[in-house]
């Protein structure tokens, strides 16, 4: 049957650009339905990314020009009450993560990817799907395009799938909201703070990351936790009250919200369907195992992979059975990397995370930093009490720091 | 801040016609209205009967009013233009 391009790629973010670069260089015909009037314009980014996939798909190319900055020193701050546990760990010259701000980034990357051959049709929708003789017309809102590939990476939303019958609920998603402040760090390496305790009782907690010129804050909150009976407050109360918690000056240049995939290991939605393909946010690729969040990487990585299964697909003339791309995925370090935190991902999704451990934390220091007439305990039975007190068993302590390790 | 305030600092293409449609028979007896403080742009404000109007224009096409709705009252197209981010 005839058809118009090898592969449709909807979406022309980090994953559509990266499949859509892989399977041009693949000699494939590409075309790429982007919703937005340029790459990135629909995006929030997460912060950070982590560069081994970018340099992997850009080889030579690669240049830190359009991202931000250099991650040099990440800082962890627990508050409780009127307390504050921080702790930073910091390498000069590490260079191996970035902040980026994906406007600018994704519309860097579309670029190369179009001098590469890829087509990149901006302002198009993919409306709908139909299937006929073994392959897709997918009708887009600048008309039908029938191929025997469809990539989808069309984001967090997952339209393409949603499509095929996927369902998304508040508990595999997170909020992410976001503000862009004025106000450029004096040095040129970024630091990056994590702030957990500052959002009441709503599972998620909070970021500060430096750009070049800018500074952004903003949290991630678990969406069944927002709309919990619980909470009483509404999202934009709650970043006001975060900015103000933490004393943040400096006139808000950008006010923006995106859904976080939140599934890991155990939950992940499909990865392929008949004649195609999920890549990046759109598979719910997200990792957090309490040292690292990633998902930009992981959006270019299994962009490039199904770019590269698109090929094999391609060649065998079965465009329906795409099985290769979940096998490819299975061996690559995405799953592996998310089998790895699947203990820590599981860990931070517990409730206590939130609502016990940073009251026992900060109870534990603030006893073990205090002399009074009573007689010095010994740690472990300082330790104990406290968690005793917050409503936790030495079992499930240690239960818990199992999982850590 | 002023949440209308900080909306107002992002670039919208807004249409004339709303990408988003509330079944308001259902809304009526959802007593909770989860779309309401989910959403970050305050997109969904019940008036004093109760019954959502729906501030399309200052959507920010995030999806989590979408899927926190636990009736599926909500029906969402993305707009024809709708945010540009100039920061993202």
């Amino acid at each position: 049957m005839d058809y118009d391009v090898d592969v449709l790629v909807a979406g022309g973010g980090l994953s559509g650009l990266s499949a859509a670069l892989a399977a041009a260089r693949n000699g494939l015909s590409v075309l790429v339905a982007e919703r937005g009037e340029y790459s990135g314009s629909k995006n929030v980014s997460g912060g950070r990314m982590y560069t081994h996939s970018l340099k992997k798909l850009l080889g030579d190319k690669f240049s830190d020009e359009n991202l931000e900055l250099p991650v040099y020193k990440d800082t962890y701050e627990i508050y409780n009450k009127d307390r504050k546990l921080s702790f930073s760990f910091e390498q000069k010259n590490k260079k191996n993560s970035y902040t980026v701000l994906r406007s600018k980034f994704d519309r860097y990357l579309a670029g190369i990817a179009e001098e590469s051959g890829v087509a990149v049709s901006y302002s198009t929708m993919v409306n709908d799907i139909s299937r006929e003789g073994g392959i897709v017309n997918v009708h887009t809102s600048r008309g039908d395009i029938k191929t025997p590939l469809l990539i989808e990476a069309d984001g967090v939303g997952a339209d393409v799938s949603r499509l095929n019958g996927r369902k998304l609920t508040p508990k595999y998603h997170m909020l992410g909201v976001k503000e862009i402040i004025d106000k450029k760090p004096d040095h040129d390496e970024a630091e990056t703070r994590t702030i957990l305790g500052l959002t009441d009782n709503i599972k998620g907690g909070g970021f500060m990351y430096e750009n070049r010129d800018t500074t952004s804050i903003g949290f991630t909150l678990k969406v069944e936790s927002i709309q919990d009976d619980a909470n009483t407050k509404t999202t934009p109360d709650l970043i006001e009250e975060f900015r103000e918690k933490l004393g943040i000056e400096g006139k808000v240049l950008e006010y923006s919200a995106h859904l976080i995939p939140y599934y890991g290991y155990d939950n992940l939605p499909p990865v392929n369907y008949d004649n195609i393909l999920v890549a990046g946010d759109s598979a719910g690729f997200l990792i957090n195992d309490g040292f690292t969040i990633r998902g930009m990487d992981l959006a270019i990585e299994s962009g490039m992979i199904a770019g590269n299964a698109a090929k094999n697909i391609i060649d065998s003339k079965d465009y329906e059975n795409t099985e290769i791309y979940k096998k490819m995925l299975d061996k690559s370090s995405i799953m592996n990397d998310l089998f790895v935190a699947r203990p820590m991902f599981n860990l931070l999704n517990q409730d206590n995370i939130f609502k016990k451990y940073p009251g026992f934390i900060n109870d534990f220091l603030s006893s073990m930093m205090d002399i009074t007439d009573d007689n010095r305990k010994k740690l472990m039975d300082v330790m104990f009490e406290k968690a005793h007190e917050n409503g936790m068993s030495v079992a499930s302590l240690l239960r818990d720091a199992t999982k850590v390790i | 801040m002023d949440l209308l305030k900080r909306l107002a600092l992002n670039k919208y293409g807004t249409g004339n016609e709303s990408h988003i449609n509330v079944n308001t028979d259902i809304c009526k007896t959802c007593k909770y209205k989860p779309c309401t403080k989910v959403c970050p742009a305050g997109t969904y404000e019940p008036d004093e009967k109760e019954i959502l109007i729906v501030h399309y224009e200052r959507c920010v096409e995030c999806s989590a009013a979408l899927i926190a709705c636990p009736f599926g009252a909500i029906t969402f197209k993305y707009p024809e233009n709708g945010i540009s981010y100039t920061y993202g």
